[in-house]
């Protein structure tokens, strides 16, 4: 490539040797299709009472999807360098999203995260999350021992993170920022920082975390709700409440597909963020615990094929994403489950949401094409 | 681009790892809330998905002996709205305007209900399902219609106190409503339905049903003829007597403790059991305002709700002489042929008691003490009966104990605290003056001496049939002990016949039910106030007992107030009645078969001949008007009974009867009486027994006096006597 040329650390051309890791593409289709079912499951009652059509939602998310597979199939052939030339270019215009967000931003809930015009909006962060994935993987597959230095390495790198996910937060987009920062800080683990540095890291962050939380009342309202979701359950508590009764009432096999009690209004939206004690109430269970084995196994062919991938570059990116898939599942079924503060955290695959979908399966695009690469 | 290094991989399999131990961790935690908290968490999660109403079952229909229904429950319909429903459909002002005008409510009433901010508000309650069949067919979103029932009760005030009523969710309040609600209410049945959050409609129906039980069905041992019979003696008797607090009536089965008839009145509409009978009462109590109206209201429905037959108690004056007489008897501390002075009084201790006959009645032996009423006999056998023997009988009598009566609220009866039960008190305590009973202990106790000494306990409810007159549960007759011997008992009657037939009850006397019985009039407390109970227990036939009964009159503030004066002319046409319904057989003596009525021969239409030769047998005499050749009408109708040597008109032309001119005969004596009528042209009938002295005196006639009637026709009267206690 004539391109390739110009950047000395561009990597050469490798052949394609191989097709695309297909048991990741099944395992992809199995949760997509699974999380079809279940947001049409969870939308019914709440497309019934709000537009008086149980298929509202699941009409849309069903055309999103194919978007979003025509997306994937695309961005699987797209070559990954294409990402490791303009990595710079995405992060600055990530940026540049991130700062026209609190000025032109869509309010949606009382949070501006929206960018858009007329029908088509997009959170910019969405974006941000993979050029920062890209910026990092590239920038430290180059300096393979900037992070060994503490200042000049390690910290500089955080401030790289911590400038994005400070940007994200103030929207204020706590979720977002914590997936950011972590992924961002995954990628810094595979390329090699100190673990002591990591470890070190841990003190500060939990300073911010409470600093974030004490400084906005809503969020110091959510702490104490988590702590004792009962005190007032009519009023705080009554999401988790019901996300409870919904996970308590699954039992084994739960109530039965379509079968949820608490999808009547009882949980707000739960097509959204609490999709998974719908899945818990209608599945039981073997329902959620299929949902967590189709992660492990996503996780786990996704790891193989970043241990198995061309360069260190397309390593940590698949890494990278697969890290980001992983910390949202790990996040979302956290705040369901009641076993962190509440935080508006979408399951992936499975949560309503089109473009945060798109962008998704995009992501999972970009593994596939890295899969089709021979080691070497 | 730089080749993947070992540290990169070996990192990544680290990130694997340690994402699989935080997806562990979140599955057990996933278990943890599903299996070890998913039995609470379920709990509380269909508490609040379903909706639980109840289904009202049917109340038990409450019947009289005879099947005759004197409480029923009918269907009806109580229209509930869900004003969250209303809010989402948003018509609201028309939901309000179609409901006022069906229910006759205003319709800012009706709006300000349907717009409330909540799930659930009753709108009516029990309207008639023709309203409800008319709500439906408006089919407004957010108005549903309750199954419901309204109790009726047919008879209206009939047996008010005794049956009692229900409240608005048809729990019993009252009598045998509130004594046997158990019974008669039933289980009600459960409709589990699913709801939402907002408590609206699912779109799709899930409901289960639990099918209410319907009560069973009471039969009384109250029989509504003879209740008739009482209350209307019982209201007769108020207004003639100007009774001022009250009158109530036992009738009950000697034998079974029955009660066939308890009776209180004034009574109120068990329809409207919340409405005073008393305007005047009412018109008071509208004049205060707050809570001295809600209490003044409360405290007078609760004085109408009284059961005067259980819940007063009163001094039962002398007729308490036969429970002493029997003590006494039984303790053989005297003889029917003891014989007694009184001299009008008697030295008790510091005190002199006085009997009721200034001067005193003389020499006289008990039977004659008896049917006197003379207290210094009954103070004299009291004294030799002496104060713990007294106490022991009382006791055996049941007058220390509720009877155990199937109604609620019976009251305690009142005895001297054994340590001020002196002699004076044992003197008076013998002639009923002291302690103070309910009447219906008092029933309990004359059972006693109608079944040779054991006493039956009063049983209002006879037993529980199902919808098709099977019987679920039979209530006992129960026998609560033998106070008496069966001799003292059977004496006892024969004194107590006495009383009736010779003695100071006369006017209790039916010729041929041989009535035995005892006046009572006590004085109230505190005395001299001119505030008296008038009372009489009686029973019939005296040899046999087959009912009991007790009248009692609570403040007459006529002319007249003695026991023997105003009650047992009462009791005499309670019991009338009563024993002619019920077909106890008469058993005439001697004497009344000679003075006994007789039936008038019809001869309307015949020839005169005819008619003549009809009378010749007969100890009547006829009287022939005209001169034509048939009886064209007579006067008396054939049919009706006269005593001996009466005159009946035969008519034999058609021509003016002529009408003549009631006589008053009040106050004049029966052989007085009987000439003025005769000579008026009218035939007379003595009510109650005839009188063997100059002691008694016309009391009330009927017709009244100037009232015009045909020629020969009948005048009632009926004889007060002035020997009476």
């Amino acid at each position: 490539m004539a391109q390739a040329k110009r950047e000395p650390n561009a990597p050469k051309r490798v052949r394609k040797t191989k097709p695309m890791d297909f048991t990741f593409l099944i395992i992809v289709l199995i949760l997509l299709a699974y999380g079809l079912i279940m947001v049409f499951s969870a939308s019914s009652a709440t497309a019934h009472y709000k537009y008086d059509n149980a298929f509202y939602f699941i009409k849309r998310q069903f055309l999103w999807a194919i978007l979003g597979l025509v997306v994937m199939f695309v961005v699987s052939r797209i070559p990954y360098k294409l990402y490791y030339r303009y990595a710079l270019h995405l992060l600055g215009i990530s940026v540049f999203l991130l700062i026209l967000v609190p000025l032109i931003g869509v309010t949606v809930n009382g949070a501006k995260r929206w960018l858009g015009v007329g029908p088509i909006q997009f959170q910019p962060s969405e974006i941000a999350k993979f050029a920062l994935i890209i910026f990092l993987s590239k920038s430290l597959s180059i300096n393979t021992n900037a992070l060994k230095k503490f200042w000049t390495g390690f910290i500089s790198y955080l401030a790289i993170i911590g400038i994005v996910a400070g940007l994200v937060l103030i929207e204020p987009h706590l979720s977002g920022a914590m997936v950011i920062a972590l992924s961002g800080v995954v990628v810094l683990f595979l390329a090699g920082a100190r673990v002591w540095h990591l470890l070190a890291l841990i003190p500060p962050a939990a300073g911010a975390l409470a600093l974030a939380i004490a400084l906005a009342p809503y969020r110091m309202k959510r702490f104490t709700t988590f702590l004792d979701p009962f005190a007032d359950p009519l009023g705080d508590g009554w999401q988790v409440i019901q996300s409870l009764y919904a996970i308590g009432s699954g039992g084994i096999f739960g109530l039965g597909l379509g079968q949820s009690r608490q999808k009547f209004l009882y949980i707000p939206e739960a097509h959204t963020d609490y999709i998974f004690s719908i899945i818990c109430e209608e599945l039981g269970f073997f329902g959620a615990l299929l949902v967590v084995i189709l992660f492990v196994i996503l996780i786990w062919k996704g790891i193989q094929i970043a241990v198995h991938a061309p360069d260190s570059f397309s390593s940590m990116l698949v890494s990278g994403i697969i890290a980001l898939v992983a910390i949202q599942v790990v996040l979302n079924i956290a705040v369901v489950t009641s076993s962190m503060p509440p935080t508006g955290i979408p399951l992936p695959f499975f949560s309503y949401g089109g473009t945060s979908l798109v962008f998704l399966l995009a992501g999972m695009g970009i593994v596939l094409n890295i899969s089709r690469y021979k080691e070497k | 681009m730089k080749k993947l290094t070992f540290t990169i991989k070996k990192r990544a399999f680290a990130v694997m790892l340690i994402f699989a131990v935080v997806f562990t961790a979140l599955s057990v935690r996933t278990g943890w809330i599903q299996f070890v908290n998913g039995k609470d968490l379920q709990r509380k999660a269909i508490e609040q998905q379903t909706k639980d109403s109840t289904i009202n079952s049917r109340r038990g229909v409450i019947y009289d002996r005879n099947g005759k229904i004197l409480a029923k429950s009918a269907s009806v319909a109580t229209v509930t709205v869900s004003p969250s429903q209303i809010a989402e459909a948003g018509n609201a002002q028309q939901v309000a305007e179609s409901l006022a005008a069906i229910l006759g409510m205003e319709t800012e009433k009706v709006y300000s209900i349907i717009t409330k901010n909540s799930a659930y508000e009753i709108v009516k309650r029990k309207i008639e399902l023709e309203q409800a069949d008319q709500i439906r067919a408006l089919e407004l979103k957010g108005v549903h219609l309750a199954e419901d029932s309204k109790r009726y009760y047919p008879y209206g005030s009939l047996a008010s106190h005794t049956i009692g009523f229900v409240g608005t969710d048809n729990q019993g309040l009252n009598g045998v409503e509130m004594v046997f609600d158990k019974y008669l209410k039933g289980l009600p049945g459960r409709v589990i339905s699913a709801k939402n959050a907002r408590g609206t409609d699912m779109p799709f129906k899930y409901e289960k049903y639990i099918n209410p039980e319907n009560g069973a069905n009471l039969v009384l041992t109250i029989d509504e003829v003879v209740q008739h019979f009482v209350e209307k003696h019982l209201e007769q008797a108020i207004a003639d007597y100007k009774v001022t607090n009250g009158a109530a009536c036992i009738i009950m089965n000697a034998k079974t403790g029955d009660i066939l008839a308890m009776a209180t009145k004034p009574d109120f509409d068990l329809n409207a059991p919340f409405q005073l009978n008393d305007p005047a009462v009412q018109a008071q109590i509208d004049l205060l305002e707050g809570d001295e109206k809600t209490q003044a209201t409360s405290d007078a429905l609760n004085k109408m709700w009284r059961n005067k037959a259980i819940v007063d108690t009163y001094e039962p004056g002398s007729t308490f002489k036969a429970i002493t007489a029997a003590m006494a008897l039984e303790e053989g501390v005297v003889s029917l042929g003891d014989t007694f002075n009184c001299t009008g009084a008697l030295k008790v201790g510091p005190e002199v008691i006085r009997c009721w006959k200034a001067g005193g009645h003389g020499t006289l032996n008990f039977t004659q003490g008896v049917e006197n009423s003379c207290n210094p006999v009954f103070m004299t056998i009291g004294a030799r009966v002496g104060n713990s023997n007294f106490y022991k009988y009382f006791r055996a009598f049941g007058f220390t104990e509720k009877t155990g009566f199937d109604l609620p609220g019976e009251a305690d009866s009142i005895f001297y605290p054994l340590d001020r039960f002196h002699e004076v008190e044992l003197a008076t305590a013998s002639f009923g003056q002291g302690p103070t009973v309910t009447p219906l202990q008092m029933v309990q106790a004359y059972s006693a001496l109608c079944n040779d000494g054991m006493m039956v306990r009063p049983r209002l409810a006879k037993e529980l049939v199902d919808d098709d007159g099977n019987v679920i549960q039979t209530f006992d007759v129960e026998q609560v002990r033998q106070v008496i011997s069966a001799e003292t008992a059977a004496t006892v009657r024969n004194i107590l016949e006495s009383v009736v037939s010779v003695g100071t009850s006369k006017s209790a006397y039916i010729k041929g039910y041989r009535v035995a019985g005892k006046t009572g009039t006590s004085e109230k407390v505190p005395r001299n106030n001119g505030k008296y109970v008038a009372s009489f227990v009686g029973f019939a036939p005296a040899n046999d007992p087959e009912i009991i009964g007790l009248l009692m009159l609570d403040e007459p503030m006529g002319d007249l107030h003695m026991g023997g004066q105003i009650a047992a002319p009462t009791f005499r046409k309670i019991f009338d009645d009563v024993l002619r319904y019920l077909n106890v057989e008469p058993q005439f003596t001697q004497e009344e078969l000679a003075s006994m009525d007789i039936t008038v021969p019809a001869v309307e239409g015949f020839s005169k001949a005819d008619a003549i030769k009809a009378f010749e047998n007969s100890a009547l005499n006829y009287r022939l008007v005209g001169d034509g050749d048939t009886v064209l009408s007579q006067i008396p109708k054939g049919g009706a009974a006269l005593p001996e040597g009466s005159t009946v008109m035969l008519y034999t032309k058609e021509t003016d009867t002529g009408d003549v001119s009631v006589p008053d005969v009040k106050g004049y004596t029966v052989s007085e009486a009987n000439r003025i009528i005769t000579n008026a042209g009218l035939n007379m009938k003595l009510d109650g027994a005839e009188s063997t002295d100059g002691n008694s005196f016309v009391s009330s006639q009927s017709p009244a006096a100037g009232s015009t009637v045909p020629r020969g026709s009948v005048v009632n009267v009926e004889l007060t006597y002035t020997d009476v206690h």
